[in-house]
């Protein structure tokens, strides 16, 4: 990782013609941009497209970073509106909720109570709100804090605040009740 | 079985989040020792926080992520898209225009403003044939009456597009 500092430095040098140093720049961020469009589009290839327009839309306005918020900050705000019109122009696709949860349960854990309870809260995720749901899944990628998802939200701080706690207890809520579902089942 | 309330369970979550100091830890973790209600939604709310954090984790992108990027620096980015800004000032003009259009309907310009369309046929004619004067006649008032529908349609269609649909996907996507 860079200090700010070497940021900017860079950044100079990229505006005084040596564009060659923004590779840099994208190997430093392209998992995060990658990240945050993947949690916005849920298809590899639109947010893999979303996050180099995103890269090349911040080279093309790097004169316009004012250096009053952090790089990545501005850079994530910048993804997370590329993607976010990506996806307004994406057809609907109608996920089958198995398919979904394969994604999560694929990783899941061999314990198998702890399995299930991976299943069910990645089943009670897609219950959630997009907004809900995306401010939860950007809160915990453990590198962006409360603040840094507001900003790349465009949401106040509380707001977002009130998002992640909402979702959370809705996903208690839910585990709770699917839980509760299985044992009268048995 | 007692519901907890909405600060007793924020508390919780700002417990699993790290955000309180030690005096508010040790008298929280002393209120679940005593409540089966905290205890129990502790429980919950520690197993979604631990599968939130154990599965959301960074993705990885091609190989070719940075290349491609550089490849395409030289593309502007803003030619490839519709610009929000460029449809309102669009459709501002087209509804300037058609207001003007209208006032000087209301004012009578186009009012006595008739013509017709006089096809000239006097080189067809020869000592064999004699064609009449072929004379269409037309109201202008109509036409301007025309384009300014076909304008308000376009204003429509405009105001759709570049105000309403993004309002409402916004507003989906906030909700």
């Amino acid at each position: 990782m860079i200090t700010t500092e070497d940021e900017y430095l860079l950044i100079d040098r990229i505006l005084a013609g040596e564009r060659e140093l923004y590779a840099t720049l994208v190997n430093n961020y392209k998992r995060y941009a990658f990240t945050i469009a993947m949690k916005v589009l849920e298809n590899r290839p639109d947010a893999e497209e979303a996050a180099q327009d995103a890269f090349i839309k911040a080279f093309h306005y790097l004169k316009g970073f004012n250096r009053k918020a952090k790089f990545s900050t501005w850079l994530y705000r910048i993804v997370f509106n590329v993607s976010i019109s990506y996806k307004r122009k994406q057809k609907p696709v109608f996920q089958n909720i198995e398919t979904s949860i394969i994604e999560y349960s694929e990783r899941a854990d061999h314990n198998t109570e702890q399995q299930d309870k991976n299943l069910f809260i990645a089943k009670a995720m897609n219950k959630l709100n997009e907004a809900d749901r995306l401010a939860i899944q950007l809160f915990y990628i453990k590198e962006f804090n409360l603040e840094e998802v507001a900003e790349m939200m465009g949401q106040n701080t509380n707001t977002i605040k009130v998002r992640i706690h909402r979702a959370r207890m809705r996903l208690a809520d839910e585990l709770k009740l699917i839980l509760k579902e299985e044992a009268l089942t048995l | 079985m007692k519901k907890l309330s909405i600060a007793q369970e924020e508390l919780l979550l700002r417990f699993l989040d790290g955000e309180l100091s030690e005096e508010e830890i040790k008298r929280l973790k002393n209120q679940i020792a005593h409540s089966p209600e905290l205890q129990n939604r502790y429980t919950e709310l520690k197993t979604v926080h631990s599968f939130l954090s154990r599965k959301i984790q960074l993705d990885e992108p091609s190989k070719l992520f940075t290349q491609t990027v550089m490849n395409g620096l030289d593309r502007n980015p803003e030619l490839a898209n519709h610009s929000y800004k460029n449809g309102i000032y669009l459709l501002a003009g087209i509804l300037i225009a058609s207001a003007l259009a209208v006032m000087l309907l209301l004012n009578g310009v186009f009012t006595e403003t008739t013509s017709s369309l006089v096809i000239d046929a006097t080189s067809l004619q020869n000592k064999w044939m004699t064609l009449p004067t072929l004379a269409i006649p037309f109201n202008v008032k109509i036409i301007i009456n025309g384009i300014i529908f076909l304008n308000l349609g376009i204003a429509l269609i405009l105001f759709d597009r570049t105000v309403l649909k993004p309002y409402f996907q916004k507003r989906i996507m906030i909700h």
